[in-house]
């Protein structure tokens, strides 16, 4: 019997506003916020977008799942504002505010770490709602109406299809090697987990093209489905007002540059930097070393 | 007997001659939605050859599953040599009872065959001379002496599949289950496969065939479990399983095409209901040679 739970990263269906709204209006909205947070340096912007998705997360009830999906955070956060406050990826001079040693922390860090990590969490949580809540098929027939080349298309489509797929057999192969004895995490199961999927990987995509090729892919003529999916008003609203609110935004960064990047006015206190960069150390650590002990300890 | 933590009440050890007892297990999907084990009950006893059949989607796969600690009970005791399997780990379940998985890739990474084969007794601990003895005896039982310095992905299917089998021999686990072993193989790999379950079952492992490959079971194991709709309707030798046409009719099964004839043919006329072509074949030499007395 197939496992029935909901993959992390894959369509789970609901009948919620998120789930209704157009596949088309959904990808204008990430495209606002990939923009968004790769021109912005407001910190209240970027996490404002990210409480904006997590809303949404919870409006189309997969908010549990995308926390699962969103675990990697805590690594990439933790790391992001170590390395930040021991080395800003900005222009010198450095406002040095404490020294441990022979290592010297920066205040200028800290700011410019939450902006690298607000734009990863941002784009990260609105794409994955966006994924869970739309199906790969309506996705496909949106685009197919909008004109896209046919083959550019399914190619979307079918990576989209693809990800449960393998998220399944990564399943699959790691319950194959820890019943021979593997620990089931860790460096040391990188390999051994690897190596079958991306086999398995290949063979089905194989497969799967010579399949497509015996049953006419690429021939002429409109392809036809048996979903529909329909344009309504709302849909229209949304993708706009999208839009505009990034256009909006954009056109204000410009007349108002100095609010497009509050590190000048955003001054974090010495201690607050210190306890901040404490913590994710510990967490970077722990993680490190939690991994490490997944590798080494014996079964 | 000794409880454990996280038992859940239950000893975490008990005395026992039995290999797997199964108590009253239920299992449903973490989706809550799909309960995939309903109230089975089942003793395995060491040595046993015991095949479990049944429709897809009727529970086999998730009783073994239980088995080897992949999936928890619901509710319910799941023991393995004594050992109450919920509070272990997969890696401690896999030095009491190796699985073999359905498809072979779905195991194999390493760079040879022969790596492939040291994979699991190095995992549990097992020294190098031990580890070369059991290679060395998977070499010459299997026929991969050929192969061993090759690549697993460069051999055809079903030396992959024994290959993939070989590789939880080694370990020499005393209980071994195998999912669907003779599933897309060629007669000689089945034939094989079919040995193999004879030897392992003579040396004391006991053996568990999930198949849909009913003239394998006929041939080989001496118990049969009929499943459906996620619990245990028939536990008896394969004779009884498939003479019995109702039973057959119910779970969608379908006896051997010998036990078939035979039932259609001499065992009306007081012939055994026979599991092999040699079963079949004998009671008809003897039939016909009476007749020419």
């Amino acid at each position: 019997m197939s496992m029935p739970s909901a993959m992390p990263t894959s369509f789970i269906s609901g009948n919620s506003v998120v789930h209704r709204i157009h596949p088309v209006t959904k990808i204008v909205w990430i495209f606002v916020y990939v923009i968004l947070a790769f021109t912005t340096q407001n910190i209240f912007v970027l996490y404002g977008m990210a409480v904006l998705a997590i809303s949404l997360a919870i409006v189309a009830g997969v908010f549990r799942p995308l926390l699962k999906a969103a675990y990697l955070i805590i690594p990439v956060g933790s790391s992001l504002i170590s390395l930040q406050v021991l080395a800003p990826a900005v222009e010198k001079p450095w406002t040095p505010i404490a020294e441990i040693g022979f290592v010297t922390l920066y205040g200028d860090g800290l700011y410019y770490a939450l902006v690298l990590l607000g734009r990863i969490v941002s784009s990260m949580l609105l794409a994955l709602v966006m994924v869970m809540t739309t199906h790969p098929s309506d996705l496909f027939l949106a685009f197919s109406k909008l004109k896209i080349p046919y083959t550019f298309n399914f190619m979307l489509a079918m990576t989209l299809q693809l990800i449960p797929v393998f998220q399944r057999e990564v399943g699959i192969v790691l319950s194959a090697q820890k019943s021979r004895g593997m620990k089931g995490s860790g460096f040391s199961a990188v390999l051994p987990s690897f190596v079958p999927v991306f086999v398995g990987a290949i063979e089905r995509v194989q497969q799967l093209s010579i399949s497509l090729e015996s049953r006419g892919f690429g021939s002429s003529g409109d392809k036809t489905s048996y979903r529909r999916v329909v344009a309504r008003i709302q849909d229209w609203f949304y993708g706009i007002s999208g839009a505009l609110i990034m256009i909006g935004l954009m056109v204000y960064s410009i007349l108002q540059p100095r609010l497009w990047n509050l590190s000048e006015v955003i001054v974090f206190e010495p201690q607050t930097v210190l306890v901040t960069f404490s913590v994710a150390v510990t967490i970077f650590a722990s993680v490190i070393v939690g991994a490490m002990f997944l590798s080494f300890r014996k079964t | 007997m000794r409880f454990g933590k996280k038992g859940q009440g239950h000893p975490d050890t008990i005395e026992t001659d039995l290999a797997i007892q199964v108590r009253d297990a239920n299992y449903v999907y973490p989706t809550g939605k799909v309960v995939a084990l309903s109230g089975v009950n089942l003793d395995v006893h060491p040595g046993e050859l015991l095949g479990i059949v049944g429709q897809n989607g009727s529970g086999k796969t998730t009783l073994t599953k239980l088995m080897n600690r992949l999936l928890k009970p619901t509710s319910g005791t799941v023991y393995v040599n004594g050992l109450l399997t919920t509070p272990r780990t997969v890696q401690e379940m896999s030095q009491h009872i190796g699985y073999v998985f359905q498809n072979p890739n779905h195991q194999l990474f390493a760079r040879t065959v022969r790596d492939e084969l040291e994979f699991g007794p190095k995992n549990i601990g097992v020294d190098q001379d031990e580890i070369n003895r059991r290679v060395e005896d998977a070499i010459e039982f299997f026929d991969l002496g050929s192969v061993i310095e090759e690549h697993p992905y460069r051999v055809s299917f079903p030396i992959r599949k024994l290959v993939g089998i070989a590789s939880v021999v080694t370990m020499r686990p005393s209980i071994i289950i195998l999912d669907e072993p003779s599933t897309g193989q060629d007669h000689q790999t089945t034939r094989i496969i079919n040995s193999l379950m004879r030897r392992l079952s003579d040396q004391g492992t006991t053996v568990i065939c999930v198949s849909h490959d009913m003239p394998l079971l006929a041939d080989v194991v001496g118990r049969v479990v009929v499943m459906r709709n996620t619990e245990i309707i028939a536990d008896a030798s394969p004779r009884e399983v498939f003479a019995d046409r109702e039973l057959m009719l119910t779970t969608n099964l379908q006896a051997p095409q010998i036990t078939e004839i035979a039932l259609r043919t001499v065992h009306p006329l007081g012939g055994p209901v026979a599991l092999t072509a040699e079963e079949l074949a004998t009671d008809v030499a003897g039939r016909i040679s009476k007749r020419g007395n």
